[in-house]
């Protein structure tokens, strides 16, 4: 697993995880503008007052991306403006991934609209352990669950994915 | 986990998250840059053996301690002039034992205990971000024993300690 240790400069350690964190936070927010917003909030107030903590910082950073999360959801009077904003990004831009040399497009986006068909409980198990690289135990302490749940809910959305997704084929 | 699980898993770490935008970073430099506000670090909750939670007792009781200590002092003091000195039978510490006055100041911790007593539901209050939680105060008796395996002498302290919990609540 990829070392996760606090670098002098915010803007290193933001290079480094920003993406990893903004997918988290695409995990619980209706649109782009909305992931940043908590993933901004997650970040200062970590780099202000929790970055010399002992543990690693990914596991309480995507805890604390969750809880802005939520609370941004409960502010209604921001329905009307994220909504507009939703429509607008993902006309823009792809969901969750960012294209790549060479890659397939349309298995980006088959990939993509199979993520969202998961339940929000699979998803998000997958995205904590895939490409933010908790292990079972982190992913049970950010969403409260034990990690047995947490690993059984990570094979039940790969399956899911397999059935959804016609096998890569090489050559 | 079987081989076709295996490849999805690697075709989908493949997949690189997007990156945030510059506005982001943006806003994360400007906010940095602003002083942190005095509210937002304020701890959540507080016990007891924090000095902080101690500041009820204020000054008044520590001058009542002071007085006290200075009366015992000054009795102590006033016995011994009237006394007679009188010669022990036996020196204090036996010097026949080198290795007891070393030892004798030796207290090793033995046991610590922590037990609820009284667990109070305290109701909803709103933190500094406007959220709601639930307030309840735990009061406990912690009681630490240290014991000297020189002399088998036993020191017990005993001393109550609140504990406030604030809990966010989620309202679906």
């Amino acid at each position: 697993m990829e070392a996760a240790h606090v670098p002098a400069s915010w803007k290193d350690w933001f290079d480094a995880h920003g993406p990893k964190l903004l997918l988290c936070a695409r995990l619980w927010t209706r649109s782009l503008a909305d992931a940043e917003d908590v993933v901004q909030e997650a970040f200062v107030r970590y780099w202000r007052h929790q970055r010399d903590l002992p543990g690693d910082p990914r596991a309480l950073l995507v805890t604390s991306v969750r809880r802005a999360a939520l609370d941004l959801a409960r502010r209604e009077s921001r329905r009307a403006l994220r909504e507009e904003r939703a429509a607008q990004d993902d006309a823009e831009h792809g969901v969750f991934f960012a294209p790549q040399p060479g890659d397939d497009a349309e298995r980006r986006r088959e990939i993509e609209a199979a993520l969202q068909r998961l339940s929000v409980e699979q998803r998000e198990v997958l995205v904590l352990k895939i490409w933010q690289e908790l292990t079972f135990e982190q992913i049970g302490e950010s969403l409260g669950i034990p990690p047995n749940t947490a690993a059984s809910r990570y094979r039940y959305a790969l399956g899911a994915l397999r059935k959804e997704l016609k096998p890569l084929c090489h050559g | 986990m079987d081989e076709p699980l295996h490849e999805l898993e690697a075709e989908l770490k493949a997949l690189r998250p997007r990156d945030p935008s510059l506005r982001l970073a943006a806003h994360i430099e400007r906010e940095l840059a602003q002083e942190a506000p005095l509210a937002s670090v304020r701890p959540r909750y507080t016990t007891a053996t924090n000095l902080g939670s101690w500041q009820w007792l204020g000054w008044p009781a520590v001058a009542a301690a002071l007085a006290v200590l200075a009366a015992v002092g000054f009795e102590m003091l006033t016995r011994r002039a009237e006394t007679p000195a009188i010669r022990p039978e036996a020196p204090v510490v036996a010097t026949s034992d080198p290795v007891a006055p070393a030892a004798a100041g030796l207290y090793r911790p033995v046991s610590a205990a922590s037990v609820l007593y009284d667990l109070k539901d305290e109701g909803a209050v709103t933190l500094e971000d406007d959220q709601p939680a639930r307030q309840a105060r735990y009061r406990f008796v912690d009681t630490y024993t240290w014991k000297n395996p020189a002399n088998n002498a036993s020191v017990k302290w005993s001393v109550p300690r609140d504990e406030v919990r604030v809990v966010p609540v989620r309202f679906n």
